[in-house]
């Protein structure tokens, strides 16, 4: 049976149409693969597919990493991950390198979140290794995964606010449960925080008085109160505007500069590193000094924000191009 | 064949995690971690306080009043109406009270816990926690635990005198087969300080295991909005369960051999 629609005669045409165009976007990235001359599949050292793959698969990994001139203060190491049947990481080696904003890009549903909460511990690998500032995430304790967890600063999707807190108390609740200071140090702190954010105004209201957008901000300022050495963003820009995502980006700049300079006269061990995990390319290309694009479960290539915008691998291109066109199907 | 253990052997697999999962909470409170957290213990202390007292008093002082009524028409109809206290002080002590006492911390405070724990879970709160460096087990589970342990006991105490007053009111004012100084003397016959004592650690028993089944299921909720009310659903069955299992065990442990019944010398 077939509807008739004004735009496309029937929704079977259609969805005949659109089974066509995914076959044939398919069948066009093959072509720029061969057109391209381009090939990784020779190149030596490289490694074997994850179970159940095929080297087609994994066809567009260059797994080429340009050097970054820093120290990496995460590394992920031959990383696995799966729940249930469903493969995330598979074989995930990557990098975060010191004092720099790194980009974790990669098409939805690829594993950068998860890679995120590896970091920090709330899920562990099947197998391979997750090291932080040297130290071995999954074969810790639980006293010392606390107190590794110290060093991060977590903003997630949609801020997680305790919503039974107003939004003073939101941020100022870590320096409360870590530090002794004093309340009136703490309320300087928070009120810097807020500012910084443009919330100083709203100490008082309940996140669910709050935007999306406000929200985030908010998981902003509480993950900066205790100053981490690494600060990781889930996504900061879903669900926001444009111009807000854009402002979004100069406060992570700003604050990481400020905090650079910071770290470097308290000459800090560590200086201050961020991760973003993004699809959002605008993003990308405003705030990173650092890409990984990360598909299939394992990194396509990962460099400095100069080296992958001039990568000359289709699926970087592709994706940093934002263009429908290329080994990224619909599939 | 397989399809026929299937379901006996995940609630078992369940009852593995639950206790598995309250040793985790019972550890944190028996290592003292929990009194990091002392603050978060007081205010879920106030909450249990303000949000609960009323509700389970009333709860007890209606079934206190039916186990009045009960006893008075009873032994009115057997022509023993001084004896309408045995029937009150047994059915308020040593049964309905801490079976009510039960059912309401099950309904009220053990169903919040799961709601509340389980929406944290779902919208983050409790990862954002942990990333923070505190513990969710302890800081959210051993604090609840704690709490409880410091206001129940007092709500359970004025339960019970609350059952008593029901009683009291129904054999001696409502029905008046017997005088007020007839019927206590009765009452008080057939129960003794110990008896408080054991009605105290029954209810306290169910206490425990129900604020543990809460936050179990909350903290373990998955799978969004229906996922926190499939856990509220599941932790009800669990703890209503589990108090008529208490109460009967409770009931066999302490006055199973010796019923303290001054009848025949």
């Amino acid at each position: 049976m077939a509807f008739d629609t004004p735009e496309n005669g029937s929704i079977t045409d259609f969805a005949a149409a659109q089974s066509v165009s995914v076959d044939e976007a398919a069948a066009r990235a093959e072509a720029e693969a061969t057109r391209s001359g381009i090939s990784y599949l020779d190149d030596p050292g490289r490694p074997a597919p994850p179970p159940g793959a095929t080297e087609a698969d994994y066809r567009f990994h260059s797994y080429k990493v340009y050097p970054s001139g820093a120290r990496n203060v995460v590394e992920f190491d031959n990383t696995y991950k799966s729940f249930g049947r469903n493969q995330i990481l598979r074989g995930l080696t990557m990098g975060l390198p010191e004092g720099m904003v790194s980009m974790i890009l990669g098409p939805s549903g690829t594993g950068k979140s998860v890679c995120i909460k590896h970091m920090v511990g709330l899920l562990y690998p099947d197998s391979g290794d997750v090291r932080v500032q040297g130290e071995s995430v999954p074969n810790m304790r639980d006293d010392d995964l606390f107190e590794m967890r110290k060093k991060f600063g977590l903003l997630f999707q949609d801020g997680a606010l305790f919503s039974s807190m107003n939004l003073y108390d939101n941020v100022a609740f870590p320096l409360r449960q870590h530090t002794e200071k004093s309340e009136e140090e703490i309320e300087s702190i928070v009120m810097r925080r807020l500012t910084e954010v443009g919330l100083g105004q709203s100490r008082e209201k309940l996140p669910n008085e709050l935007s999306g957008g406000m929200r985030k901000r908010a998981g902003f300022a509480r993950a900066l109160v205790l100053e981490p050495d690494i600060l990781l963003f889930d996504e900061p820009d879903s669900g926001l505007d444009p111009v807000r995502t854009a402002l979004l980006g100069e406060l992570i700049l700003e604050i990481h500069r400020e905090m650079m300079e910071e770290a470097k006269a308290a000459k800090k061990p560590y200086l201050p590193t961020f991760a973003v995990v993004t699809h959002d390319i605008m993003s990308a290309r405003r705030v990173a000094d650092y890409i990984n694009v990360l598909w299939r479960g394992r990194i396509v290539e990962a460099g400095p924000a100069q080296e992958m915008l001039n990568s000359e691998n289709p699926f970087i291109r592709q994706f940093l191009a934002g263009d429908s066109q290329g080994p990224l199907t619909m599939d | 064949m397989g399809d026929l253990f299937a379901a006996p052997r995940g609630w078992l697999e369940s009852f593995g995690e639950i206790v598995k999962f309250s040793s985790r909470v019972l550890a944190d409170v028996a290592n003292l971690k929990v009194f990091k957290y002392f603050g978060e213990t007081l205010r879920q202390a106030g909450i249990l306080i303000i949000s609960s007292t009323l509700v389970i008093w009333g709860l007890v002082f209606i079934i206190g009043l039916q186990c009045g009524i009960e006893g008075a028409y009873f032994d009115q109809s057997t022509g023993t109406p001084a004896y309408a206290g045995v029937f009150a002080a047994w059915c308020d002590l040593r049964e309905l009270v801490p079976l009510c006492f039960g059912y309401m911390m099950a309904a009220k405070v053990g169903t919040g816990i799961v709601a509340e724990i389980g929406s944290m879970r779902i919208s983050e709160e409790i990862d954002a926690l942990e990333v923070m460096g505190i513990s969710g087990i302890t800081f959210l589970c051993a604090t609840r635990l704690v709490a409880s342990m410091l206001v129940l006991p007092f709500v359970y105490l004025c339960s019970i005198g609350a059952g008593f007053f029901a009683s009291y009111l129904a054999v001696v004012q409502q029905i008046g087969d017997v005088s007020s100084g007839g019927y206590f003397l009765i009452f008080w016959e057939f129960q003794n300080p110990p008896d408080v004592l054991f009605s105290l650690i029954k209810a306290m028993a169910m206490a425990v295991v129900i604020v543990l089944v809460g936050c179990y299921y909350g903290y373990n909720a998955s799978g969004g909005p229906v996922g926190v009310g499939t856990a509220t659903a599941k932790s009800m069955v669990f703890n209503i369960v589990s108090v008529h299992l208490i109460s009967m065990l409770g009931t066999q442990l302490f006055w199973g051999t010796n019923p303290r019944a001054p009848i025949g010398g």
